[in-house]
């Protein structure tokens, strides 16, 4: 009877599985059937977990770069010494998306409350911030607005550029399903990914034009006089549409008016309908996820069951992370840190006050050469690359909290053992804002303390306890300060598989579909621009960063089966390379795995060839693998990169 | 042959699990799936339904050590030791649709040019009790795949339902002498009959209980073995593959498996064996980079010809489903093993 229930960390859909538990060691994995979204399926990643949770290559002892390993004690006492040394303006806290909500809102507790900083942020974060920026002042409700158990309750789906079956492949799945069963499953993408295969319709769009097709296919609605006009802000709304070039819109994204037209009616002819983009690694901008919350609200479907703008995070618990209140001007709840009755709850319960400056995220501490950061606390960082790794070199002190042996602890100061997800208690927040409970499940052999604990040991040092008895406790003290989070106890959660937030006294089953009490249309922060291929630069190159993530993933470098299928590709092509379509080839004149050499205006690269009819003539998809060349390339488009998934270069192609 | 109180089942399973490490069907507290695996003869519970994970684990884990090495970098030695486990186990209450996976996969290891001893060492002490199905589930077509609902051979002792009552036959020596030793009254030619009874109306029962998968698969396999089967076919089936492994993994019969080695902690070098599946791009990937079966409709087909075309079926001895009908629960696609006979025969009668 070694089965024991839980839940999968790898990504934000949080499918239930059973681990096969012996004592200290897991040994294997099974889906649960009767789980909610997931439904008795897992994906490669999930079936292979026991992998991961059973390796060796652990970090099991404190450590201390001037004096090697160490106990708890000293390098605790070190890192507080260290950290009061400087001004809380110079220290900074990098939250771990995969770390439970308890953990997480106990290390947000050591920024603030002990260390007085308002400098802590996510690793990984950047797009899921924009999709609910714009989903909260829309709607007053930080998370997806509909529910990933409801896929097949929707009429119309539509998935926006994101390769959901690689990302998140039980969504995919469920989607699949749903199409089957008679949903209109429409793919709207610049490549034809799996989904896009599986749709029944392909909407090929020209590479960086999301954000246009869906202002185009609202304009259609909007002339049709079909659409919502009660929601606030639509005059602006409509004021800005008139802003858009709809007559070139053929020319301008490569989709036919027909086909506009098409999407149009069928989503406001439908009872319900669901959107479906990628959030977290590598997300929309806060404008095109605007443009797509926009036409929902204009089709009316938002607050309807079956119906939902979702965002769908790669990791684990991103959602929950930013509802801990990982965010230099958020606590916990998506609560500005600037809402004076948040902000009391929070002095009154910790009996202190919380601090004044205006924080910024570890990224923008780290970009700006100029900043005051001079210490910065790592969590669990399993980014294969280190970013502005020159800068965390030359920082005075960094230390690291982990579980696993990182690259990122070479550079520390001192390194802090802590325990997996399964050999303590906690809660995980998936896409759906599911809080599901993971009860601890076996002993870690190496006395290292759970995150939560190892949180309140250093406050403890630094004369602040938080004296928590269990990570049960932890989160009653969450459910205390949030109020989406007000009913939320270990009880309420125990035997469940999860639920969905809002959890209130009112309301203890928690939240399907959000019904806001006011809609808004969102409005855009910047004009419209597509970038243009050109006769020198005939080829728009995309960037793919999500759909690649899993390669250059550290926890994924520590199991058998998913590091050798996520590394398949890199094996043909060990430098990475180049997708464009088989017209292309031809007319460029190289052959599959055939050198290129790849010039755009600023920088160039060279690339190997891939030949795929996956990509449409007149693009090309560069995976984003870490390998010198095309990160030096990416260097130079920076603030293109950072566009995430509509990141768009035009460039020339030669032959080499 | 005898005849059993009901209660007598937990005697036998008492017996049992003092000579074995007893693994059998139990019903999760907590949510109230049913798992085949380790358990005490109280907790056993043979009207559980079919377990949702085959027993298959219990032989070749889904992750095992089979072997350990040091390197002493002084004595430039190595200490290599092969890791068995050979501990006594009984799998009861064994569906035969289990059963029949579990002499696919001794074929496989042990039927072979090569005997896989890891494999064997497992093997070696095991005492079999399998359970007839008087009544299907959902799911189950072993009707189909000529694996059930009734075991006809590889067990040392079947039980049968028989109401008020359990029918004991015994298949082995071993079993015959481990029976013979409670002093059990004897059956009837009666009851024995009154089996044969409850098997043909399990039969007909699978009209209306077993609804959720039909695989009529004879005409298929020939199909698939003669090749006349579309490429469009395939590649229907092939995008609807999401490659995640789990029909191998759920299946009673297959046993792909990759090899890894990891150091651990304590400075030693352990080569682990993990489940692996052909539908998994990197598995069929050759060193050199060639990987004969790239497109996904390629891999796909290789499972579905391996389960059921007539060159793979001779090794088996039989076609290598079993018609437990997991594939089909785990699927992230439709595309479990009833489904692709669907579409297949769907192709050949248009
Ligand atoms: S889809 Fe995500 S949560 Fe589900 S099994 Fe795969 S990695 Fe785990
Ligand atoms: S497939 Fe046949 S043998 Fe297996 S559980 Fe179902 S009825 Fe029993
Ligand atoms: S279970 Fe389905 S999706 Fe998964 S590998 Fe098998 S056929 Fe492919």
């Amino acid at each position: 009877m070694s089965y024991r229930p839980g839940v999968c960390t790898f990504c934000g859909t949080g499918c239930g599985h059973y681990l096969k538990v012996d004592g200290t060691s897991v040994q294997g994995v099974f889906p649960s059937r009767v789980h909610p979204v997931s439904k008795g399926r897992l994906c490669v990643r999930g079936w292979n977990i026991h992998e991961l949770l059973g390796t060796q290559e652990r970090i099991i002892k404190p450590y201390i770069k001037d004096s090697g390993q160490a106990n708890y004690q000293d390098a605790i006492a070190k890192l507080v010494s260290a950290l009061s040394s400087y001004k809380p303006e110079e220290i900074a806290f990098y939250a771990s998306p995969r770390s439970s909500n308890e953990d997480n809102f106990a290390l947000m507790k050591l920024a603030r409350l002990v260390f007085k900083t308002n400098n802590i942020s996510l690793q990984a974060e950047s797009g899921h911030r924009n999709s609910l920026d714009v989903l909260y002042n829309g709607t007053g409700f930080a998370g997806m607005l509909g529910s990933l158990e409801d896929i097949r309750k929707a009429e119309v789906l539509i998935v926006a550029g994101m390769d959901i079956t690689t990302q998140n492949p039980i969504i995919g799945s469920e989607l699949h399903y749903a199409s089957r069963s008679g949903s209109l499953l429409i793919t709207i993408d610049s490549r034809m990914t799996k989904i896009a295969k599986l749709s029944k319709k392909f909407i090929n769009i020209k590479p960086g034009t999301m954000r246009i097709v869906f202002d185009a296919i609202g304009h259609y609605i909007d002339k049709q006089q079909w659409g919502d006009t009660k929601s606030a802000h639509y005059e602006e709304y409509k004021k800005y549409l008139a802003t858009v070039p709809f007559d070139s819109i053929e020319k301008e994204t490569g989709v036919l008016p027909a086909e506009i037209a098409f999407v149009a009616e069928r989503l406001v002819k439908a009872k319900s309908a669901a959107v479906f983009f990628t959030s977290g690694i590598s997300g929309l901008s806060y404008d095109t996820v605007a443009s797509i919350y926009n036409l929902f609200v204009l089709a009316g479907k938002i607050g309807k069951e079956g119906c939902g703008v979702n965002p769908i995070v790669g990791i684990n618990n991103l959602q929950g992370s930013f509802d801990m209140g990982c965010a230099p001007d958020l606590l916990t709840g998506f609560q500005s840190i600037d809402d004076a009755t948040a902000k009391k709850n929070f002095e009154k319960k910790w009996g202190h006050e919380l601090p004044q400056f205006k924080g910024k995220t570890v990224e923008q501490l780290l970009a700006d050469s100029s900043s005051p950061l001079k210490a910065l606390v790592i969590v669990d960082h399993d980014d294969g690359i280190v970013k502005y790794a020159d800068r965390l070199q030359s920082l005075p002190f960094v230390a690291y909290i982990g579980a696993f042996t990182n690259k990122v602890a070479d550079v520390a100061h001192v390194v802090l053992p802590i325990t997996t997800y399964i050999e303590t208690d906690g809660t995980f927040t998936n896409a759906e804002r599911r809080v599901q409970l993971s009860l601890k499940k076996c002993d870690n052999t190496f006395d290292v303390l759970p995150m939560w604990k190892l949180c309140d040991t250093i406050a403890q040092a630094a004369g602040k306890a938080f004296n928590y008895q269990g990570a049960s406790e932890v989160m009653d003290e969450i459910a205390s300060l949030t109020p989406s989070y007000e009913s939320i106890s270990y009880k309420l959660l125990s035997k469940k598989h999860g639920v969905q937030w809002p959890c209130t006294k009112k309301n203890h089953d928690g939240t399907k579909y959000c019904v806001p009490e006011k809609v808004s249309f969102v409005l855009p922060q910047k004009p419209y621009a597509a970038v243009q291929a050109t006769q020198e630069y005939p080829y728009l190159l995309m960037l793919g960063k999500s759909q690649h993530y899993w390669h250059q993933n550290n926890i994924m470098h520590k199991t058998f089966i998913p590091l050798r299928e996520y590394n398949a590709t890199l094996l043909l092509y060990p430098d990475g390379y180049m997708a464009i379509a088989p017209e292309d080839a031809k007319k460029i004149g190289v052959r599959d795995r055939w050198p290129v050499k790849v010039v755009a205006e600023k920088a160039s690269m060279k690339a190997m060839v891939m030949i795929s009819d996956d990509v449409a003539p007149g693009t090309a998809y560069v995976p984003y693998f870490i390998r010198e060349g095309i990160a030096s390339f990416l260097l130079a488009y920076s603030d293109i990169v950072s566009q995430g998934e509509e990141a768009t270069i035009p460039v020339r192609i030669e032959k080499v | 042959m005898y005849l059993i109180k009901k209660n007598d089942v937990k005697k036998i399973a008492k017996a049992l699990e003092e000579k074995y490490t007893l693994y059998g069907p139990y019903v999760d507290e907590a949510f109230g799936q049913c798992f085949f695996d380790k358990v005490s003869a109280d907790n056993v519970d043979l009207n559980a339904p079919i377990p949702t994970n085959p027993p298959k684990h219990v032989v070749f884990p889904h992750l095992e050590t089979i072997m350990q090495y040091k390197y002493d970098k002084n004595a430039k030695k190595v200490d290599i030791a092969m890791v068995f486990d050979d501990t006594p186990k009984v799998l009861f209450g064994l569906r035969s649709c289990d059963l029949t996976g579990l002499q696919c996969i001794d074929r496989f290891f042990l039927g072979q040019e090569f005997v896989d001893e890891v494999y064997r060492h497992h093997r070696s002490r095991m005492f079999i009790v399998a359970n007839t199905c008087v009544v299907p589930f959902k799911q189950c077509f072993c009707v189909c795949t000529d694996s059930g609902p009734a075991a006809q051979e590889g067990y040392d002792v079947n039980l049968t339902n028989l109401g008020d009552s359990y029918l004991i036959e015994v298949g082995s020596e071993k079993g015959k002498a481990f029976i013979e030793s409670f002093g059990f009254a004897k059956a009837t030619e009666e009851q024995l009959k009154q089996k044969q009874k409850l098997i043909e109306k399990s039969i007909t029962m699978f009209e209306d209980i077993a609804t959720e998968s039909k695989a009529w698969a004879s005409r298929v396999m020939n199909r698939v073995t003669t090749g006349f089967i579309k490429e469009e076919v395939w590649e229907y089936i092939g995008n609807q593959c999401i490659e995640c492994g789990a029909c191998s993994y759920v299946c009673p019969s297959c046993t792909c498996f990759n090899i890894n080695d990891a150091n651990t902690i304590a400075g030693n070098t352990e080569r682990v064996r993990t489940w692996d599946s052909c539908s998994y791009e990197g598995y069929s990937r050759m060193a050199g980079g060639h990987n004969p079966r790239k497109p996904i409709e390629d891999r796909r087909n290789k499972r579905f010809l391996c389960k059921l075309s007539y060159s793979q079926s001779k090794k088996y001895l039989r076609p290598g489903c079993v018609g437990c009908g997991r594939c089909a629960w785990v699927c992230p696609g439709e595309i479990g093993l009833p489904n692709v006979v669907t579409y297949i025969r769907r192709e050949i009668h248009e």
